[in-house]
């Protein structure tokens, strides 16, 4: 290789090294989660990306044990928020209350003054209460009074979404999900793992604890890196072709898809696949992004941006299999 | 005065001696008559209700006669089927006919009771009655001697052509059809065969396109993007025409994965992928390779074309090398 490249091959080497707290994070936390990679990395992605997590998946899969490890094992203060029917918009950011000593108004901050929120079961609240978590989520300020606070940075949201139980449940508008980065769907452990969860459950001797292994300032200076992240104008054009490709499927030889599609990918789609894939790369340990870093976070960036229409879902096809017609349709650079 | 009273008095009287001859002038025959007086349990019989009417009668508008109406069951008989009622005439007489089939499952001798025949003259009604009729309902007898005999064997229909006529008729129809369909396509003209124009394998295209690349000297003009672009397109689009994978819309790892099936093409999987990996630094992270290495991936493409080249058919021969 000639010296013409030196910039991306220094950021390449200051990548590679400055990314090694991502095998010290998996390892650390690989010592209570079993399996569940894949979320763990999608936390990473939003973590690093600046984004938020919607989670969906049924009960019991370690989502409040791998954000609470994660949160430990980055030194960070992690917050949990059950949503229920009557929880208010003053229980979850802070309000204002009357101290009679002092004769005054002193304001009580909620539970999202953290660096790591678990808002576990997003949908079971009104909209009032979600719509000021996703203001939050959206601003990374809070206005309680007269007063603004500015939110502990790194600021990360993992709301989830239990997708059995419809029921007296108050679901997300798509413009509010068009918040979170990233929608990740998770799927049970196989055997194995579940094998060596119960062994690890019921052995006291195995019960070990999360030590910090950075601190939030790295995560900080870890985002600073990850914009630096080299992307291609080839790549910037992949993203655009495939969030085209979900708004008019019909220029890219996908008539098919036209009556499935209610409507596609907003531009916020596009600026978060950019910054997901560069994340990816960033943990992948690479300066530069490539077209596998794309295709690798695609489904979880636009799962929840891609419209259904009721013949879409009569014929039962959901927007994964739309985003892989689209996947296996646009030309990769 | 007295002689009034008298002359009242002699006007009743005569009524009342007219008014019963008026009231038999009225009356009408009915009998009720049976085919036979003894039947065997569950036998029918036939049960022949007659009313005898006068032309005068018979043509009075006023007159009408009405029949019983027999319920299903009459003690213990059943009624099994009703006729219409009948007219016939006979000689200076109406006679008004109705049939029943009647049975009996009760053994022993029982009685038809008399039945009623209403007589309507206008505004005067009168009945008549048949009389009741003795009928014997025997069992079967059964010789206990003999030992008891097998149920008989179900009996086969006799076969019958006319069954079977709506399929006979679809076959035949669909037979026609057929022939019809054979027709029409053995009659149309057939299309004159297509010249075959000389097809240039993906082989070739993929062979002329890495010439052109090295001809038009694209990394010596230090488009170095531009002629891994070139480079990597011209393999890719060599694969899905050639092996079918659909390689242009597959990332490098996905098409390394791919090409597993394809054993010709899996043997030459080291060399692609050292070409990806180059082509992939100099696409997505601005990094220029070496000239020796530029090289090397166009000598590395060639190789994996070579080595993939499909096996050329004999030629056939022209009639003219034969007869030189």
């Amino acid at each position: 290789m000639e010296n013409t490249s030196t910039d991306i091959r220094q950021l390449n080497e200051k990548i590679h090294q400055a990314s090694a707290f991502v095998d010290l994070l998996n390892m650390e936390l690989g010592k209570v989660i079993v399996g569940q990679r894949y979320m763990v990395e999608r936390l990473l992605i939003g973590l690093l990306a600046q984004g938020h997590v919607l989670l969906e998946g049924v009960p019991g899969l370690a989502k409040t044990l791998s954000i609470k490890s994660l949160s430990s094992a980055i030194n960070a203060k992690f917050s949990r928020i059950q949503f229920t029917p009557d929880l208010l918009p003053a229980d979850v950011i802070g309000t204002m209350i009357y101290n009679q000593q002092k004769n005054e108004f002193v304001v009580r901050r909620g539970p999202i003054f953290a660096n790591f929120i678990l808002a576990d079961e997003i949908n079971r609240a009104p909209a009032k209460v979600q719509s000021a978590l996703l203001e939050a989520m959206q601003e990374r300020q809070i206005t309680i009074g007269d007063t603004t606070f500015k939110l502990d940075e790194p600021f990360l949201v993992l709301a989830t979404q239990n997708p059995i139980e419809q029921e007296g449940t108050y679901t997300l508008p798509e413009a509010q999900v068009d918040r979170f980065m990233l929608k990740v769907v998770i799927g049970y452990p196989t055997k194995e793992e579940e094998k060596l969860i119960i062994r690890q459950n019921l052995n006291p001797d195995t019960n070990s604890s999360i030590r910090p292994v950075i601190q939030p300032s790295d995560i900080l200076e870890a985002r600073k890196l990850v914009r630096e992240v080299y992307m291609d104008e080839k790549i910037e054009k992949y993203i655009l072709d495939i969030v085209f490709a979900t708004r008019h499927p019909e220029d890219y030889k996908l008539n098919k898809l036209k009556p499935l599609i209610s409507y596609g990918g907003s531009p916020r789609a596009s600026i978060n696949l950019a910054w997901a894939a560069k994340a990816y790369a960033f943990m992948k340990r690479r300066g530069y992004v490539i077209p596998e870093d794309v295709r690798n976070i695609c489904f979880d960036v636009m799962r929840h941006r891609v419209g259904l229409t009721y013949e879409a879902e009569a014929e039962n096809v959901t927007s994964e299999n739309i985003l892989s017609e689209i996947l296996n349709a646009v030309e990769v650079p | 005065m007295y002689n009034q009273v008298t002359k009242r008095i002699f006007l009743f009287c005569l009524l009342g001696l007219l008014l019963p001859f008026h009231l038999m002038a009225q009356q009408i025959s009915v009998m009720a008559q049976t085919d036979t007086n003894s039947i065997r349990i569950g036998e029918q019989v036939k049960l022949q209700l007659t009313a005898i009417l006068t032309p005068a009668q018979f043509n009075d508008a006023n007159f009408k006669v009405a029949f019983p109406v027999l319920p299903d069951s009459i003690e213990h008989f059943e009624v099994v089927t009703r006729s219409p009622l009948d007219t016939v005439q006979d000689g200076g007489r109406h006679l008004l006919h109705q049939t029943f089939t009647i049975t009996s499952f009760d053994s022993g001798h029982w009685q038809f009771p008399p039945l009623r025949f209403d007589v309507i003259n206008g505004a005067a009604g009168d009945s008549a009655f048949t009389q009741p009729i003795g009928i014997d309902v025997n069992t079967v007898a059964v010789d206990t001697t003999k030992a008891f005999k097998p149920i008989k064997a179900v009996e086969a229909v006799p076969w019958n052509i006319m069954d079977y006529w709506m399929y006979i008729a679809i076959g035949a129809g669909i037979v026609l059809l057929g022939l019809g369909i054979w027709l029409y396509f053995s009659k149309r003209k057939k299309p004159m065969p297509e010249e075959k124009v000389p097809t240039i394998s993906p082989y070739e295209v993929a062979v002329h396109n890495l010439k052109a690349l090295k001809d038009e000297k694209v990394w010596q003009q230090g488009d170095i993007k531009q002629y891994y672009t070139r480079l990597t397109d011209i393999l890719r689009t060599y694969f899905e025409h050639e092996f079918g994978i659909a390689a242009l819309e597959q990332t490098s790892e996905e098409l390394l994965a791919n090409i597993k099936p394809v054993t010709k093409l899996n043997q030459q999987r080291d060399k692609l992928r050292s070409l990806l990996a180059i082509a992939d630094l100099a696409k997505f992270a601005k990094l220029e390779p070496t000239a020796d290495e530029h090289e090397a991936c166009m000598l590395k493409a060639e190789e994996i074309l070579e080595w993939t080249r499909p096996k050329e058919e004999p030629a056939e021969q022209s009639p003219k090398s034969e007869n030189p």
